[in-house]
């Protein structure tokens, strides 16, 4: 049996054959070995062979973490917000699409977004108004590929450097309001995508150096490491203040309520998302998900213990999804549940909060854990 | 509208008429960044003429356009009208008839306050649930409503002499009853929202309107008595059973967002009260004397004030001799206070995104300002 590692591995022989000078004659032996080796290549054979060895990427890219998993959160926290809020608000909420309670609503939703004509303004800059609501989602997704589902379980292995990946590519995100906003050329859209701007760079800087405390106690900048570390007790406990700063800065990051201000309804309409129509809306409604997930999945991973938990199905694999998973959907259903509560910050409020209060919190917290840290804390 | 010329760093936006809560009008705000320098309300998309309808109607046929004015407080604005005709006619109203209209307003004007009160709520950024909770709460009134006049809006209940039937039976039962839950609703209302922190972030300090600069622009309502000045048109000059009652007229000496909104709240904890006084302590008796179809009109004019749910409404009705009104100018509340919103941005500093939550504490009603 042959693969087509091999018909290249001896393309290349016969070709080094050629440019040398004095051919030797086992080498060009061997390559027309492997040529008539190659004849006997079957398309199933080798795509069996493909996916058995190549199993665990494909299913780490397709399924868990990759895209039907960010597809499938999108989904279910939509319809589970929707139908929470309805119950809020002393209604039904999502009902008819699916056997039951409308599980199928979003499915619906997505296929009249796919159907409805994608309206470009005559004055927008077209490249970009296109282009950014695709690279929307985009980033977030980068982001999801750092974080560890088991030990084992990682798209993306950056080691050592994984943390501050993490937020170089998180940091991109306030390009796209600005450039979005700016080319739809609408005012609306302008005010919208410069406060998204303004709020992500209030929150990010205490993001960081929170992100950064953690760093000092695990003793790495690696997921996995920062993860293993909190085996006995979850940095939730010591660094209360930074778990704190980090739950509300991921309200701003992932623009929910009360910090929507980017998108304030009564305000500015959508704010920058305001001349996007059909699946251009969509993919930006998807991003705002993909955000929240990526910035939910490292509060997980830094502060309660990412996959750490009991060994449920004696599996390590099985019981580290299902505890990052959990923790996941009980995040996610708690800062839904603020969605009912609270009103809307202002604009400047916002900013106060970030630079008045969580960046010189942040700071102290920092200065508590290398306090701990040198008096010999964690063991 | 003539839009002047503005400067090239200032960005002038057109907020509304297509806008979640612009409602039907259009605000022409000039912005520098966040801060508003000017306010123009571009009123009259919504005008019908009801001044000019009403000249072409008889007497009574006008009841039925004057309360498409304001369709969640229809029973003050009726009542305004038909107390015109009756200071024209010189008719004489039975007491039993004054007390039920003087009942039908007050749940009328809980009944808009509630719609306020939810809208502003909804201004602040609450997803909608308190606005879905008061529009659940306004059912209990509407349903008193359906029963005692056989329609939940505009329902023409009022005409001149009286009322158009008497209470039903158990009717009087029914209006403690929802007093009671309404009374227990209001609580949480209190605990829920007007207490919450961020609430009051966002509307302590907010568009405040002074007492002196109140009387002048001319403020009228929750917007003037929210800035300490003590006028009610049910107090000072007390028209149906408002003499005979006993309520409170509410002040807030702060002049803010937030006064005008404590100034509802409590304005319906009054309204419930006056509610349950009527249930019952209200006399027996006929509703209404006798009116005729076709009236033939003195020479003369009448004036009328009442006090409806967004302030003082007054009615200047000029009669001729014929069978309908020679003239009717009708002196709304919005427009009223709509101006002295134009007139916010100068008096004090007003951000973009306060724009919904100062426009929605005056409570306007643009068919109302618009007529």
């Amino acid at each position: 049996m042959m693969n087509p590692y091999s018909l290249i591995l001896s393309l290349f022989m016969l070709l080094e054959t050629k440019v040398s000078i004095l051919p030797s004659a086992s080498l060009v032996q061997t390559g027309i070995s492997h040529l008539k080796a190659s004849l006997n290549f079957s398309p199933l054979d080798f795509i069996w062979s493909f996916l058995t060895v190549n199993a665990k990427p494909l299913i780490q890219i397709l399924v868990i973490p990759g895209l039907a998993f960010i597809l499938v959160f999108a989904i279910i926290a939509v319809w589970f917000e929707r139908k929470f809020l309805a119950r809020a608000m002393l209604r039904v909420g999502p009902y008819y699409c699916g056997r039951k309670a409308g599980v199928l609503q979003l499915f619906a939703d997505f296929l009249k977004l796919f159907f409805k004509e994608i309206i470009i303004p005559v004055d927008a800059e077209r490249i970009l108004f296109l282009l950014m609501p695709i690279l929307l989602p985009t980033i977030p997704s980068l982001t999801i590929i750092l974080i560890p589902f088991a030990s084992d379980w990682i798209l993306f292995r950056a080691g050592s450097l994984s943390l501050p990946i993490f937020f170089a590519i998180a940091g991109l995100a306030p390009l796209i309001p600005i450039f979005s906003g700016w080319a739809s050329n609408n005012k609306y859209t302008i005010i919208g995508g410069f406060r998204a701007a303004f709020l992500y760079i209030s929150a990010e800087i205490p993001l960081v150096i929170c992100a950064a405390a953690v760093a000092i106690m695990a003793g790495s900048f690696d997921l996995v490491g920062i993860v293993e570390r909190q085996k006995n007790i979850w940095f939730a406990i010591p660094q209360i203040l930074g778990f704190l700063i980090f739950f509300i800065g991921l309200i701003i990051e992932a623009e929910r309520t009360p910090f929507d201000v980017p998108t304030a309804e009564v305000e500015l309409v959508l704010g920058w998302r305001t001349e996007y129509s059909g699946i251009l809306f969509g993919f930006t409604m998807m991003a705002e998900y993909c955000n929240f997930l990526g910035w939910s999945l490292l509060l997980i991973t830094l502060y309660l213990g990412g996959y750490n938990g009991p060994d449920l199905f004696g599996n390590s694999l099985y019981s580290s999804m299902f505890w990052i998973l959990m923790k996941l959907a009980i995040l996610v259903s708690i800062v839904i549940l603020l969605r009912t509560v609270f009103p809307r910050f202002r604009m400047d409020q916002t900013l106060r909060l970030g630079w008045h209060y969580l960046t010189p919190l942040s700071v102290l917290n920092l200065f508590i854990v290398l306090a701990l840290k040198t008096w010999g804390y964690p063991l | 509208m003539s839009e002047p010329v503005i400067e090239p760093e200032i960005m002038r936006i057109s907020w509304g008429p297509q806008h979640p809560m612009s409602g039907q009008t259009r605000i022409i705000i000039d912005t520098d960044g966040e801060v508003i320098h000017k306010i123009i309300a571009d009123i009259g998309f919504t005008h019908r003429g009801i001044e000019k309808v009403l000249e072409n109607r008889t007497f009574l046929k006008g009841i039925v356009p004057i309360e498409r004015m304001v369709m969640v407080d229809t029973a003050n604005i009726g009542l305004g009208y038909v107390t015109a005709i009756e200071k024209a006619f010189e008719i004489d109203v039975p007491e039993r008839a004054q007390w039920i209209r003087s009942l039908i307003c007050e749940m009328s004007r809980i009944n808009s306050h509630l719609y306020a009160f939810g809208l502003q709520a909804e201004s602040t950024g609450y997803f909608p649930a308190v606005f879905l909770w008061t529009t659940v709460d306004r059912e209990v009134i509407l349903d008193l409503f359906e029963k005692l006049t056989g329609a939940r809006w505009s329902f023409n209940f009022f005409i001149p002499g009286g009322v158009v039937k008497d209470l039903p039976d158990g009717f009087q039962k029914e209006v403690l009853e929802a007093v009671k839950y309404l009374r227990s609703r209001f609580e949480q209302y209190w605990d829920a929202m007007v207490e919450n922190a961020l609430f009051e972030m966002r509307c302590k300090g907010v568009g405040v309107l002074t007492k002196n600069d109140a009387i002048r622009l001319g403020a009228t309502g929750p917007v003037l008595r929210g800035s300490d000045v003590d006028i009610d048109v049910r107090k000072d000059q007390p028209y149906a059973a408002y003499g005979d009652l006993d309520f409170k007229v509410i002040t807030e000496t702060e002049g803010d967002v937030m006064a005008r909104t404590k100034v509802r709240y409590h304005e319906i904890g009054q309204s419930l009260n006056i509610m349950e006084q009527v249930a019952n302590e209200i006399p027996a008796g006929p509703v209404r004397v006798n009116f005729p179809l076709f009236p033939r009109s003195k020479v003369g004019e009448a004036f009328s004030r009442v006090e409806t749910s967004r302030g003082e409404l007054g009615i200047h009705m000029v009669t001729d001799g014929g069978m309908n009104p020679y003239r009717v100018k009708i002196n709304s509340p919005t427009l009223r206070n709509v101006h002295v919103f134009e007139r916010l941005a100068e008096l004090d500093r007003i951000l973009v995104a306060d724009l919904p939550v100062v426009i929605n504490s005056i409570d306007p009603w643009y068919l109302d300002c618009d007529r």
